[in-house]
Formats: structure tokens, sequence, C-alpha cells
């Protein structure tokens, strides 16, 4: 380098004293004889644009992992989520059946089509000497009957002037049948109970409104729900409670279990505790004769410093738990008794928590303590817990959003609601899996556009291939789930929406994504600008410059030039 | 094949018939004990003992608890855990003064810090996956950082010196641990009565906390009855030891100097608790007051000179010492060695108390007694040499303690004069062991390594990967006064973001673990129905080998300097934009045409001033002032020095690149 600088005196142009005399107006300031260099410029340029070459260069490498995630899919997915709700197809049907074919004087025809059902089959009925006294087995008879055409089809049957009942009885069934019973009616009367027997009970699932919103599914992100039983013995020194769960388990909670597979994966634990005094006190009444806690008490009721009820760990990380405690009182508050509003002691003696599950409180049999007895532990009577699952039954109902009673008022009358043994009858089970699939589209959809709008604000933050890889399955299985729903198959989309939503949380609660590994642009720029800001100065600086020179040499010789021309 | 398979069954039928023997409630039980013993030092040893055991039933029973810790059980069965133990220590057993040769320390003396080992029942390949999800498991469940033993650089697999367990064994150390009451608390949680009552209500937090010795320890074993491994059994041991220092209660006795006397003491002193009655969920409650060897020996020796000895098993220490409490039961212990006395224990049963009636138990010495422990065959200490931030030596020192106890004797002379020890160390990867330096000093000799190690296996570390591990059997003769092991090594660098947030503290080296597998420790006490049901004296009879575990050894490394890459990258980027900048600006200097502007300036300028820097410039530059010099003559020295001094900057920007780039 050290030669070329030495020789650059060469390249200007030499001094011109002894100019030559025959050019007379030839002003060293203003022009000169030779054409001005490149050298110099070409050098400061070249630099300039390589460094400009190289940025892109720099910004690749420094550039991190971002699997592409099909953040427009998304959006379609949130946006229809919101603009066009999944419809589901629900089959109607309604049946006449006349006791009296003189006396069947009802258009039918004419009240489908007031009702507006999607689907009207006339089916006939071959065994019209049902007795309407024994609702179950008029209901069984509907379902071995065979009204049900492969799909899942809802029927109310109208018996017309039925035997041995009084006024006008409805009873909804175990399965997907209704019948209302009695005489002397007119059209719209008929009209009005089919349809409030569609809508609030077949549709809806006779739940009351201001209940549990529908927003709370007791279902965990993954799909899970774990049953967590605790017997809590308040101070053991008093009396000590066991009870036999195995067997509980395995009678009454596995059909229940079995019979909610579609919506959830349910497991069952069990424990006894403790020392578990309970957070609030109570007063004693002597009018009813024990130790009464008002409603408004009962958020203080579950004493989370003493109840060790724990979160499972045979559960996985995003499963929810329901947790039942059963709360056996100490002698100082025995009969304890839980008082409603209204002053009514409760019958159950029971609460639940949206969410957390529910706590029945049982008293023993007698409250007094023998202080001399040798302390044993009693095992609850089979009986006894029969009653407290019986209570836990309904209020797990009620978590799910279902009635927990047997009786739904409607407008006009009330309708007796049959109970099925596993629990849950069956056109509950379809509401409940239209609302859980419902309920896992939105979430999923509302899931994925968090984590679009996140991944999109942080334009620096590593995104794996595997959430990309969650996100594109989450997308497909809710995609299904959509469709599925929109031809009626209940359980199959309840199972895909599952997926779906447990896919989306786990692309959003990646560790990855939860980790601080994302390299910010600010980072970036403090590790690189003490070289690049004083050499972009530098480089800058000498391509203007060198760029300023050559258009004056350049204008100096053209002057000239002219000169020489005019002169010549 | 088919001997075999018989074999299986009819060891099948055996283990099921002693199963349908044994249990008649198959149900889940718990029992709690306390062992008080008065220590040498004037200390006194607490050993709480809770044992909960679950029956085996079927995989589904496994679901349902009651008394049994559902946390635990549901860990079990998901990891597949074979045996496990954890604990949690604060202080180090003192060998030489608590004794290192019983049940006691080598079951429940665990080096400071966290201490984890567990045994899967899984095959080989899922062992570690198993014991990444375990650590994180019991992290969340005791409140402790147990889960940085996930990162395999933290644990090890020891083959033989530390158990036996063909492979499937883990063994990690968190010697800097702090272990405080968040810890106990869900220790506790795990107990059905926790501390609210029973003889864990002893429990207060100051005075456990401020004893010279806490370890608070976790032990599981599960069963598997059947060949699946399906039903489990898990019994669940929770030990609690703690050496308290009981302020001396003044006595009326004043003939004696009571610097002297024992510290007389009772449960409400040193706990400031006593035990309201027993906890209703236990099957059995019950205290122990343990005399050891030496004691009851010392104990006789003064009484046969106060000839007031009393030859019928009883209280034989009465005239000693007084227990405020008598005592339901006296265990004497069967000793097998023939030996000259054999320790005491006194049974108090807490069944009878009530929170009207508490149980104190109090012991006033009366005549001062000064006895020792019996130790263990060798004393273990390990400490550091060398200095400097680059290396420096590990070396374990074996001392005798100058034992003349007839048991080693007899030992020594089945075994043809050999004393075998084991050691077992694990050293983390910074602290790169040389272990071909491996050296063995006996008796301040040197000798030759391979004359007496008997097995040794090694393990070097892989940096950042896996920790190093030695397993040596040493086998010494019995005479040996001491033996030391040195081991050089060099200090590792660490990369900027693996140093803990106090690196300048130092490092630790967790303790090493030193075994004597020829000399088991067991207490023998008569075979009787009610001590069978005694979980801690079944656990005393248990022979267990005499196990001690050294000091942790704090390695100070090289910390840097944390703002360093920022400092060194403004640094070195500073200097190349200047090396570059200054490059670029000589490139295009036009050299004769600056000249030429200056001559002419200096023409058109003639003002003193300008005269004046002029000439001090042309004096700078080493140049008589020659202004009415020819510029073709000038130009080419002013280019040579011109290139000189590009050459230097590019010499000093290459200089800088060297020694700070």
């Amino acid at each position: 380098m050290a030669e070329e600088i030495s020789e650059s005196p060469n390249d200007p142009p030499p001094e011109t004293p002894p100019s030559p005399p025959s050019e007379p107006e030839f002003d060293s300031k203003t022009m000169r004889k030779t054409k001005p260099g490149l050298k110099r410029l070409f050098l400061t340029f070249t630099v300039l644009v390589s460094f400009l070459l190289g940025f892109p260069f720099l910004f690749k490498s420094v550039e991190i992992y971002r699997s592409p995630l099909p953040f427009h899919d998304i959006d379609i997915l949130s946006n229809d989520v919101v603009s066009n709700p999944i419809l589901f197809p629900c089959h109607f049907q309604a049946i006449f059946v006349p006791s009296d074919p003189k006396s069947s004087s009802i258009d039918t025809t004419g009240i489908a089509r007031n009702l507006c059902l999607s689907l009207y089959k006339c089916g006939s009925i071959r065994a019209v000497d049902l007795d309407f006294s024994d609702d179950e087995s008029v209901d069984e008879a509907l379902e071995s009957a065979g009204f049900d055409f492969g799909g899942k089809v809802y029927s109310v049957v109208v018996v017309v002037n039925g035997d041995g009942v009084e006024g006008v009885k409805v009873v909804v069934g175990k399965y997907r049948h209704a019948w209302i019973v009695g005489r002397d009616w007119g059209v719209e009367e008929v009209a009005e109970r089919l349809a409030e027997i569609f809508v609030k009970v077949f549709v809806n699932g006779g739940r009351e409104e201001g209940l549990i919103h529908g927003e709370f599914m007791p279902v965990g992100a993954d799909g899970r729900i774990v049953l967590s039983f605790n017997l809590l013995n308040a101070d053991p020194m008093d009396w000590t409670y066991d009870w036999d769960f195995q067997k509980i388990d395995e009678t009454l909670l596995a059909p229940m279990i079995d019979v909610l597979g579609p919506i959830a994966n349910i497991s069952v634990e069990s424990q006894v505790l403790y020392y578990t005094p309970k957070f609030t006190f109570s007063s004693w009444d002597e009018k009813l004769g024990g130790y009464t806690l008002s409603t408004k008490d009962l958020p203080f009721f579950v004493n989370s410093n003493e109840w060790h009820l724990d979160t499972s760990i045979a559960a996985g990380g995003r499963s929810k738990i329901l947790q039942f405690v059963v709360y056996v009182p100490s002698a100082k508050e025995c009969p304890l008794l839980l008082q409603l509003p209204n002053g009514e002691i409760s019958k159950t003696n029971a609460f639940i928590s949206p969410m957390w599950g529910g706590v029945m409180v049982w008293n023993p049999q007698s409250c007094s303590r023998d202080s001399d007895s040798e302390l044993v532990t009693l095992i609850l009577s089979p009986e006894d817990l029969q009653k407290v699952f019986e209570v836990f039954a309904g209020q797990f109902r009620q978590l799910f959003g279902l009635k927990s009673g047997s009786l739904h008022v409607g407008s006009l009358d009330t309708y007796s609601l049959l109970a099925s043994e596993k629990g849950f009858t069956e056109w509950e089970l379809d509401f409940l899996s239209r609302q859980h699939t419902c309920f896992n589209i939105h979430s999923s959809a509302t899931t994925l556009g968090s984590l679009s709008k996140l991944v999109q604000s942080l334009p620096r933050m590593i995104i794996m291939d595997e959430i990309g890889k969650q996100v594109k399955f989450s997308l497909e299985a809710a995609n299904l789930a959509r469709s599925n729903a929109s031809l009626g198959f209940y359980d199959a989309s309840a199972v895909s929406s599952r997926q779906a939503r447990s896919l989306a949380e786990d692309a959003f609660f990646h560790p990855s994504i939860m980790s601080v590994s994302y390299y910010s642009f600010e980072h970036c720029f403090a590790v690189y600008s003490p070289f690049f800001l004083p050499v972009s100065m530098h480089v800058l600086l000498a391509a203007l410059r060198e760029w300023r020179r050559y258009k004056q040499e350049k204008a100096k010789y053209l002057l000239w030039k002219a000169k020489e021309k005019v002169a010549s | 094949m088919e001997l075999p398979s018989r074999w299986v069954f009819l060891l099948f039928l055996l283990l099921s018939s002693t199963k349908a023997f044994e249990s008649e409630v198959d149900k889940e039980e718990f029992q709690e004990e306390l062992l008080l013993k008065p220590l040498p030092d004037r200390k006194v040893l607490a050993h709480f003992h809770f044992e909960t055991r679950a029956p085996p039933c079927n995989s589904n029973g496994l679901h349902h608890h009651h008394l049994f810790p559902k946390s635990i059980s549901q860990m079990v069965e998901k990891f597949r855990v074979k045996e496990m133990e954890l604990s949690f220590t604060q202080g180090r057993w003192n060998y030489e003064r608590w004794g290192g040769f019983d049940t006691m320390s080598s079951n429940n003396a665990k080096p400071p810090g966290v201490e984890l080992w567990a045994v899967f029942d899984v095959p080989k390949e899922q062992v570690d996956a198993s014991w990444k999800n375990l650590t994180h498991t019991l992290s969340g469940i005791f409140c402790a950082s147990i889960n940085f033993l996930e990162s395999s650089s933290m644990y090890s697999a020891p083959d033989w010196s530390f158990r036996q367990a063909s492979g499937s064994l883990r063994y990690g150390m968190l010697p800097r641990e702090a272990v405080c009451t968040e810890n106990l608390t869900p220790w506790l949680k795990l107990l059905p009565c926790r501390d609210k009552a029973g003889i864990s209500s002893l429990m207060d937090r100051p005075s456990i906390y401020t004893s010279l010795y806490y370890s608070q320890r976790l032990h599981l074993t599960s069963i598997a009855s059947d060949l699946e491994g399906l039903n489990l059994g898990i019994v669940l041991e929770q030990t609690l030891t703690v050496v308290l220092h009981p302020s001396s209660q003044r006595t009326g006795l004043t003939h004696f100097s009571q610097s002297y006397l024992q510290p007389s003491w009772s449960l409400s002193s040193i706990f400031g608790r006593k035990v309201n009655g027993r906890c209703v969920l236990a099957k059995s409650s019950k205290v122990y007051l343990q005399l050891e060897r030496g004691l009851v020996s010392q104990l006789k020796k003064s009484e046969n000179y106060g000839a007031d000895y009393i030859a019928s098993e009883g209280y034989d220490g009465e005239a000693n010492f007084e227990l405020s409490v008598n005592p339901d039961r006296v265990i004497k212990e069967e000793h097998s060695r023939n030996g000259i006395s054999s320790s005491l224990l006194y049974e108090f049963s807490v069944d009878k108390y009530s929170n009207s009636k508490p149980f104190d138990l109090g012991l006033t010495w009366k005549f001062p007694v000064i006895w020792s422990c019996q130790q263990a065959p060798l004393h273990a200490s390990r400490f550091l040499m060398g200095s400097g931030n680059e290396r420096g030596a590990i070396a374990i020192l074996l001392k005798s303690t100058d034992l003349n106890d007839s048991s080693l004797v007899a030992n020594s002379a089945m075994d043809g004069c050999e004393l075998r020890v084991n050691i077992f160390q694990v050293v983390p990867w910074y602290i790169r062991v040389y272990y071909h330096s491996l050296q063995l000093f006996v008796d301040d000799q040197l000798k030759a390594v391979g004359a007496f190690v008997e097995k040794i296996h090694v393990m070097p570390s892989k940096d950042k990967i896996s920790p190093g591990m030695m397993e040596m059997v040493l086998k010494l003769p019995c005479g040996v006064k001491s033996a030391a092991l040195t081991l050089d090594f060099d200090k590792g660098f660490l990369h900027i973001d693996e140093y803990p947030p106090d690196a300048n503290q130092g490092f630790d080296i967790p303790s090493a673990a030193i075994g004597f597998p020829d000399f088991h420790t067991s207490m023998l006490f008569p075979s009787n129905e009610s001590e069978r049901k005694s979980p801690m004296l079944s656990k005393f009879q248990e022979s267990s080998p005499v196990l001690l575990y050294t000091e942790v050894l704090l390695v100070p490394l090289t910390t840097p300097d944390f703002s360093m890459p920022y400092n060194v990258i403004t640094i070195t980027c500073t200097v190349f934009a200047l090396y570059f900048g200054s490059l670029l600006n000589v490139l295009r200097q036009r050299v004769g045409e600056k000249e030429r502007l200056l001559k002419s300036k200096a023409a058109a300028k003639t003002g003193r001033l300008s005269d004046l820097l002029s000439r001090l410039s042309a004096k700078l530059r080493g140049r008589s002032q020659e202004p009415m010099q020819s510029a073709s003559e000038s130009s080419p020295l002013i280019n040579s020095k011109l290139a000189l001094k590009v050459l230097l900057m590019a010499a000093l920007a290459v200089a800088w690149q060297y020694y700070f780039g």
C-alpha cells in the first residue's frame, strides 16, 4: 500500500508552472488540462459498495430462526369463530299418538310447519297401551321401539287422551325422548309445549340462565379432568372417619366417567386428611339445634393453609383438577349446617365453587363424644357414602352447567326429567359435547390469535419448528371439528376440537417461547454500533468528498476543453 | 429353564404366604418414634423417626389413600422409583465426638446441603429421563432447588462403591443448598398429623434450626409384590436428626464443680415444648432414651466404686442420673461380640399422656461422667493443596483413630490383617482432575498405588456434560497409622453465563463418601414380639456398613469481570474503526496537491502568525526551513516519511488486535 501511496503523487496533475505560452488564458484555479483521475473515486466507491453489499450478509448472520406461522389462516379462523358461529344440525320429530283414532283432530303437519323443524318424520307407535304412570317403563319402551333412525333424533311423543293421567304431564326421558300426555288442548298449546321442550331442554340442556356461564368448562387444556376426592377430619381427637373409596370408584364413578369419555378424559384419586379446621366460625342456632354458617361466609370456608388438597402429580401440567371435599366437623361444631339466604337449612349441606369443585359438610350421627372410649377410626357406612356421592354427582353436573334437580319449570307447567343412573342422560351429553366443541374451538381460536399477535409483536423472538407444527395441526383439527360439527357428528367434533385446543395451548406455552431467549434489536445495535458507526462515517464522507472533488475537477477540465476548442 | 421358573414360582408362593401371614390388617399404617441420646460433649441428640407404610394393593388402589401421602405415592408410581433417599442437612456431623461407629452416624449423618439418590425400576435407557423428572417433582414438593440436579453435569451413576444397584442408581448432591423451614413444612405435610399432634409437635422451629446439626431425611422403598411390578407397597421413612445444646439447668448439687457435670435437660428445656399426647392416627408412639455403650460401662464402673451396684436389670444408672418419668420398659442390647457392656434403651410410651398431662422427659445428672463414643476405624478428612487460580490438588487423609476396639482386631484377624476402604468421590467438571496423578502415601511414605488398590473405577469428566467420578476400594494393612491420597487438578473456565450469582465465593466440591465394607453396625435386641413392631429399632437391628462423609471443599475459580464481553466488543470495535478510517483517509490523500496548496497559501499569506506556524510545522517535520526549495526535490522525502507513519499505524493496530482482540 505504501508503494501505491508513494506512487500517487504522479497521478494528480503535475504542477504546470511552465505553461506553454501558446495558451494564453489558462487559469490554474478554474481549469485543468488533464482528465481528472478516477483511481480514488473508484477506490472509495468500491469500499462503500462492498459495505453496502456486506450488510445483507450481516443481517443474515444475526438472523434468528423463526418458523413461518400461518398468520393468515389464524386470522381467518378467529374471524370465522366470531362472525360465523358453528351451527349444529339437530333433528327433531314430533309424534302424535291418538289413543282414540277418532279424536285425533289435530293437524300434525301444521304443527310441524309452525315449529320450523329441520326434520320431521312421522313414526308410528305400535304399543299404544303404554302405562303413563310409570315413566321409566315408558322411556324404555320408546327407546326400544326404535325411534332413532340411525342419527341422533330428538322426539316428542304427544299422546292425546292418555288414560290415568290428570291434566297435562310432560316427561323428558333418559334417552332422546319426551312425551306429553293429556287431553283437551288446542293446537297452539301443544305447539308451544313442543317448542319449549325442543328449545329449552333438548337444545339448551335445560339449564337456567344465570347459572355457571358456558365459558367455564371445567376441562383442562389437555382435555383431562382429575377428580380429587378428599375426606377431611377437622379434629381427629374427637373422631376420625375413613371411607372405602375404592368400592365407590368402581360402582358409582366408573359409569359416569365412561359416559363422559368423549368430552374429557377423567381420572379419580382420593385421600383422607386430618387436622383440617375450616376457616370461618359458625354460630349456634338454638332453633335449628346446630351450628349454622350463612351463605356469605362460604367464600371463607375453604382453609387453604390447612387443607393440603394438593395438585396431583399423576395429572399432566394442564389438566383440570376438581376437588370434592367431605368435611367432617369436630365435636365443637358438630351439627354444622349451611344456612340459605332465606333462613332455611340447605338440604344437601353442600356448596360448589365454579372451576374449583364442591364441598359437602357431613355430620356424624351423634355429635356427642365418648371421652372414655378408645379412639377408633370409623368407616363411613355405604348408605352415607351413597348419599354423599349423590350430592357430589349433582355438584359435578352443576359444575358442567347442568341442572342438579329432576324438575324443569317451563312456562306452562313443570316437566319432570328422568335421571340416568350414569349421572348424565343422553340428550344432556349431546348438549355437553356441543357446548364443549364450541368452547374448545373458541378457546383454540383465541389462543392461536394471541400467539400470532405475540409473535408478530416480537420480531426477534425465536420460534421453533415444533411450534409451527403445533399451530398447523391445531388449525387443521379446528377446521375438522367445525366441518364435523356442521355435519352433525358430535363425538368426532368434540374429540378433534379437544385436540385443537390442547395443541394450541401447547404451542402457546412452549418452553422456548416462555424463555427469555430472544435477541433484541437493541442488543444487536449495541454490539455492532461501535464498529459500524465510525466506519460508516468515514466511508460515506470519503465517498462524498471524492465525488464532489471529481465533479469539480471534471468541470475544470471541461472548461479547459471548451477554451481549447474555442482557441483552436 | 424349567428349574428357575419353578423356583420363581416357589419364591412367589413363599412371598405370598408370608404376606398373608403378615398382612392381617391390610391397611396403611403410621408410626412415630423419638430417640434421645446424651452425647459425650454435653450435647443431646434427638432423632425423630416416622414411618408410613402403604400395603401392596392393585393398581387402582394406588389412587386412594387413607394415611399415606398422595403425592409420594403418585411420584413413586409415575417414575417407578424403587428406592430413594433425599436429605437436607445443615451443619456437619462431628464424627469424633458424636460417634462414627453406630447406626445413627452411618445412616443419619449426611453431607451438608442436599443429597439425593434414587434407584429406578425402569429400563436402563430411561433411567436418566426418570431422574430428571423426579428432580423436578421433588423440587416442587420440597420447595428446594433440587431441579438443578437435572443437568447431566450434576449427577453421576456410581456402580458399586456407594450402593449396589446395577446401573439404575443416580446420585446427586447440592452442597450449597440452604435448608430452612420452607423445606421442613412440606416434609411435615407428608405426616398424617403434621405437627399438630404427637411427637412431631416438639419441632419448635427456632430451637431446631439453631441446633448444631440438622438433618432431615426422607427414605422410601417400594416393594413390588407381583412379578409385573404392578402392585406396589411403599415404605416411607422420614427422619429428622438434630444435635442440640442444652442450656445447663442449675441443680442442687454443689459438691461437684459444674463444669464436669453433664448438663441436665428436659424436653421442654431443649425444645421449648412438651408432648401433648400421641398422634391419634399413629399405630404406636414411643420415645426412647439411649445410653450408649461407653456411657453404660462408665456408669457401671462408677457404681462399682460406690458399692451399690444393682446386678439386676433395671435402672442401672439410677445412682448417677435421675429420670423425671419412669420408663415403661428397659431394653438391653444383646452384645454379640461379648464386649464389656451393651447400650441401654429406656422406652416411654406416649399413649398415656394427654393435653392435661403432657409428657416431659427430663434427665438430671448427679455425678459427672466422662465417656467417649465409638469411632470409625479411620478418621477421614479432605483438603485442598496448592495455590493460585490455575491448578491445585485434592487430598484425602485417612487417619487411624487409635482404636483399641476388640472388634477391629477380630475383624482384621479374619481378613488377614487388611482394612478395606471404599472411596466414592464426585468432582464437578470444571475441576479437571488428572487421575493419572493419583498418589498414595501410607504412613507418610509414597507407595505404589497398585499395591493397595483392590478395585478402581474412574469416569473422567466431560466438559459441561458429566462430572468426574472416582470409585475405589483401598486395601490397607490394619496397623496403618495414616493413609493419604492426592489427585492433581486444573481449574477449568466456565462460560460467562454458567457462573452462579455469587461467583467470587468459590465453587463447592461435594463431600466424598468413605465406607468401610468390612465393618457393620447393628444393635441386637432380645427378640421380643413388641420390638419387631418398632420400625426404628428394627432399623437399628439391620446391619449397615460404616459410612462417613468428608468435608465439602471450596475451590476459588477465576471469575471474570461480567461486563467484559461488552467492554471487549467496544474496545476492539473502536480500534478497528480507527484503523479502518485512517487507512481510508491515507489511501485517498493527495500529497502533491496538498503540498502545492500549502505553498500557495504560504505565498499568499505572509502574516507573522502563519509564518510562525509554518515554520513550526516545518520544524516538527524535522526539516530545516527551506521555503524556497523546489517541490520536486522535497516530495519524495515526504512520501517516505508518510509511508513510515502508515506502517507504524498498521503495526500499532496489529499490536492492539493481538493483545486486546
